[in-house]
């Protein structure tokens, strides 16, 4: 098989033409494209959107699972990790106001049943300032 | 923004070889269109695109190659394109009378379907527009040996495929 006659042979080959409608039409649709084009840069549309996502993703999408798949995996792990803190950090929370104003109250009250006593201002002061629960149930106890 | 009479001029002038080689990759005419119908209205877009060109063609060329790419990234695999191709594709050729010429056309649209996109272009480029291979690799933006040896291993694979053909209608 000669080479130029094969090249010949391909190049005699015409090609299909385009249909004479599409001028009108492909020319139309190009005006009314260029008049909405500032609306049309403003906000992506989503079928750009998704047209430019699956151009960054097609060329490894096994490669972009595999990632996601392993982020998905780092969250689960961090996720059932988490549960223990907040019970840790419960334990060393201070006591509310309102717990604190009702032991106050608990001892002025027990103090009034023992009867009078003299309490010095440094100590009321003492008293007053938040302590942590086992402190406050040992001074009612004694 | 591109005025209309200068749009109808560019269509005049190469929308035919646009459409030829669109077909020749995407083998489906409403694709075709739609991706004719969007550089034309990048065009008429962005009237820059073409002031710091050298060749009109080869810069159309190259966007319609860009396109041509993305859709068959878009599509898929290339087993979903020869998939598509071998139920409902349209031939990049015109029909012929002589049943022997219609049959080598066949087999010549179903051979460049299997080329590789990159070989294709040149060989479409080379066979159909005539283009130079420093055209063509002005067009792709790849040197020019580049598109000799692409067009050199397409053209072969060409020749192994339609062998029988040729050797019947000589």
């Amino acid at each position: 098989m000669n080479h130029d006659d094969f090249e010949q042979r391909l190049q005699c080959q015409p090609p299909r033409q385009i249909p004479a409608e599409w001028r009108e039409e492909i020319l139309a649709m190009a005006g009314r494209g260029s008049r909405v084009e500032g609306r049309a840069q403003k906000r992506p549309r989503p079928s750009s959107l998704v047209s430019r996502l699956s151009t960054v993703l097609w060329p490894h999408p096994v490669a972009w699972a595999g990632l996601a798949a392993v982020w998905i995996f780092i969250f689960a792990v961090d996720l059932s990790t988490r549960d223990s803190t907040p019970v840790v950090v419960g334990n060393f929370s201070p006591p509310p106001a309102e717990v604190i104003v009702e032991v106050r109250q608990q001892q002025r009250l027990l103090a009034e049943m023992i009867g009078p006593r003299d309490v010095r201002e440094a100590d009321r002061y003492r008293s007053s300032a938040p302590r942590p629960r086992s402190e406050l149930v040992e001074q009612l106890t004694t | 923004m591109r005025r209309e009479p200068e749009l109808g001029r560019l269509y005049d002038e190469h929308a035919q070889s646009l459409y030829a080689f669109l077909l020749n990759f995407t083998r489906d005419e409403s694709d075709t269109r739609d991706l004719l119908q969007e550089i034309f209205i990048k065009l008429a877009r962005h009237s820059e695109l073409l002031e710091g060109a050298r060749d009109e063609r080869a810069f159309l060329i190259r966007l319609a190659h860009n396109a041509a790419i993305d859709l068959i990234r878009r599509r898929g695999t290339r087993e979903r394109t020869s998939e598509k191709f071998a139920t409902e594709s349209i031939a990049p050729f015109m029909p012929a009378s002589n049943p022997d010429e219609q049959a080598f056309r066949a087999g010549l649209a179903e051979a460049l379907a299997e080329l590789p996109p990159d070989q294709r272009a040149v060989v479409h480029l080379k066979l159909w527009e005539g283009l130079t291979f420093e055209q063509i690799a002005s067009a792709l933006n790849i040197p020019p040996n580049t598109a000799a040896s692409r067009y050199r291993y397409g053209l072969d694979k060409l020749r192994d495929r339609l062998r029988p053909l040729y050797e019947e209608i000589k």
